[in-house]
């Protein structure tokens, strides 16, 4: 079943159109992985989806409601939720603090900001949440995330976008800068969140992760989608060969041949 | 200013009642009990106590007088001034900026309140109007500035301050205000005195502890704290929650702006007069409080208890070096040193305890 799908999306910035157009659908329960170069315009579609700026043209349709997303705020309320590398978490809250982060449970709601926090709900609500995603064992709810490793911090960024029963969970590069176990953990966690029954999108350049999670790649390129492919039916090095451009083809005979 | 704050100041003997109450707030800490003493040993504002202790240990050997009722008054006199405005930017501090305005906003805030309530005629009540209305719009513009244009917070209320100071000066065409003779109902409200035993205490202290304890509130226990902490420690994290971090950094701006108008008026009520140099090299002395209490320069973390104990360390020092003989004009050398061996010491704790 579709839910989200984009039409015809386009964005500028001055002379520079960073957006050419982009239209895809993303299927629930998938995993759809992102392909592109530098300067494909990958970050231009994520960050018009999850509402940081809105676009020049073109549709958004979440459950085949056409949607307007003018903030980040709108974007999660519609059930997308965004995890940016390295900027998801703030390291001097703890790990309960930061999973409500903009959703605080509270007492006197009528108080507003001045509203106190309904601190055993957060400890409960993490800890529960911890145990749910199965890292509860290591995890304390009040410790400081400046103390977790960074595929806990994923982890983390990545279980909040579950327990707000997230559509959408975009992934922007989650495996950067982690170790070859840490990645491991993560991967093993976007699959987990897809048999949960999310769907995530996967911005990555990392193309042998892709294999391992995606079932499905698009490719970008100058602002374009300019292939779409299972990835049950291609191989690595022909998603190599479009997201660079450059032919490969006799590379890949070669290969084939083999 | 600075001179009447040398010959009156006064120690620095933290006073039992508030701080039990205070304290018993802390104590509510959001983790299970087994937990709590370690982290509240190792948390900033607990060095700073130690540090705040052994001062006051080492003045009150040195000197009998420091512990006497009167230089307990006197020292509670100074407090809240300076320390008002220590909460306020302690919040600002933890959201990732700084003021450097305040000294002047203490100083410009009670001369516009006195000279239209003396040259204009005003009434007193709308006189403080204006001046709440001044420092709210100094606050806005300073905010307003520093989130959307994106210029640093120290070059904006750097240039800030020399507005500020500047028009103080120039519509008091550099002199004092004549002293102030009108005792009312505002007067008391903001610096009447009264006695317990043989301590004179100031109702500006009742001022410092409803503000801090609002403070300590609000840090730690609002959704609003939650807030100016993360958008201190990360906010493009804060922003992607939908955290409005540009509307709290501009209402903090604004209520740091107030805090130091409403010290700068205490002030001038207590000594019933107004200068247009009062206040100056405040800034300074404010931010060293609160980062002597452990808050990060950085932003991220902040403690209100740990600024209150900041407080009282820079009033004591000033304080206690004056009463232990150091000679006026080297004052200042002692008073930098001694700060800059506090934050040493801040560092060297917090190392062993993060090791421990």
């Amino acid at each position: 079943m579709e839910v989200l799908r984009l039409q015809n999306l386009q964005k500028s910035f001055g002379s520079v159109r960073a957006l050419k157009s982009a239209s895809f659908t993303l299927n629930e329960g998938e995993v759809v992985a992102l392909l592109g170069d530098n300067g494909a315009g990958k970050s231009t579609l994520i960050k018009a989806i999850s509402g940081v700026f809105p676009v020049d043209r073109g549709d958004i349709y979440v459950r085949g409601q056409k949607v307007s997303i003018r903030s980040t705020r709108d974007a999660m309320d519609l059930g997308i939720e965004t995890i940016h590398q390295d900027t998801s978490l703030a390291p001097d809250l703890s790990i309960a603090r930061n999973l409500f982060l903009g959703r605080e449970p509270v007492n006197l709601k009528w108080l507003g900001v001045f509203a106190p926090l309904d601190l055993a709900q957060l400890r409960d609500a993490a800890s529960a949440l911890l145990k749910r995603v199965g890292i509860s064992k290591k995890l304390d709810a009040d410790a400081l995330v400046s103390t977790l490793s960074g595929g806990e911090r994923q982890s983390i960024a990545i279980s909040r976008a579950m327990q707000f029963a997230a559509k959408v969970i975009i992934l922007d590069e989650p495996t950067n800068n982690l170790g070859v176990e840490e990645t491991h953990g993560v991967l093993r966690f976007v699959k987990e969140v897809r048999d949960a029954g999310h769907s995530v999108l996967l911005i990555t350049h990392n193309i042998h992760h892709v294999f391992q999670v995606a079932d499905r790649i698009i490719v970008m390129r100058r602002g374009e989608i300019v292939a779409e492919q299972t990835v049950a039916d291609t191989d690595l090095l022909t998603v190599e060969s479009i997201i660079t451009g450059a032919d490969m083809s006799a590379l890949l005979k070669e290969t084939r041949a083999k | 200013m600075m001179e009447i704050d040398v010959r009156r100041a006064g120690g620095g003997r933290h006073p039992g009642v508030w701080f039990d109450a205070v304290m018993t707030i802390a104590a509510e800490e959001e983790m299970p009990r087994a937990k709590r003493r370690s982290s509240l040993i190792r948390s900033p504002q607990f060095s700073s106590l130690v540090i705040l202790i052994v001062l006051l240990a080492v003045f009150a050997i040195a000197d009998a007088n420091f512990l006497s009722p009167l230089n307990i008054s006197n020292m509670m006199a100074f407090l809240p001034e300076l320390g008002i405005i220590a909460l306020g930017m302690t919040l600002l501090l933890t959201a990732g900026e700084f003021d450097l305005s305040v000294g002047a906003v203490f100083g410009l805030a009670p001369v516009v309140v006195m000279l239209l309530v003396q040259n204009g005629g005003v009434d007193i009540g709308v006189a403080l109007l204006a001046g709440l209305l001044l420092c709210i719009a100094i606050g806005a513009i300073n905010g307003l500035i520093v989130t959307k244009i994106g210029i640093s917070s120290f070059l904006v209320t750097l240039s800030m301050l020399l507005v500020v100071r500047g028009a103080a000066l120039y519509i008091t065409q550099g002199f004092p205000l004549k002293s102030w003779d009108q005792p009312g109902f505002f007067v008391t409200l903001l610096a009447g005195s009264f006695s317990i035993g043989t301590f004179r205490f100031y109702t500006s202290l009742w001022w410092f502890i409803g503000l801090s304890l609002l403070a300590i509130y609000v840090l730690r226990y609002a959704k609003l704290g939650n807030w100016i902490s993360a958008i201190g420690s990360n906010r493009n994290a804060a922003v992607a929650r939908g955290v409005p971090a540009d509307a709290v950094k501009i209402w903090l701006f604004i209520l740091t702006s107030v805090l130091a108008g409403l010290a700068g008026m205490i002030s001038a009520f207590r000594i019933s007069a107004a200068s247009p140099v009062a206040g100056t090299g405040y800034e300074l002395e404010v931010i060293a409080m609160v980062v002597v209490g452990g808050t990060a320069l950085t932003g991220g973390r902040g403690t209100i208890l740990g600024t209150i104990v900041g407080a009282l360390i820079l009033r004591s020092i000033r304080n206690g070096i004056v009463l232990i003989g150091v000679p006026g004009l080297a004052y200042n050398i002692f008073v930098g040193v001694i700060i800059l061996a506090m934050l040493i010491l801040h560092a060297l704790l917090q190392k062993n305890a993060a090791r421990s």
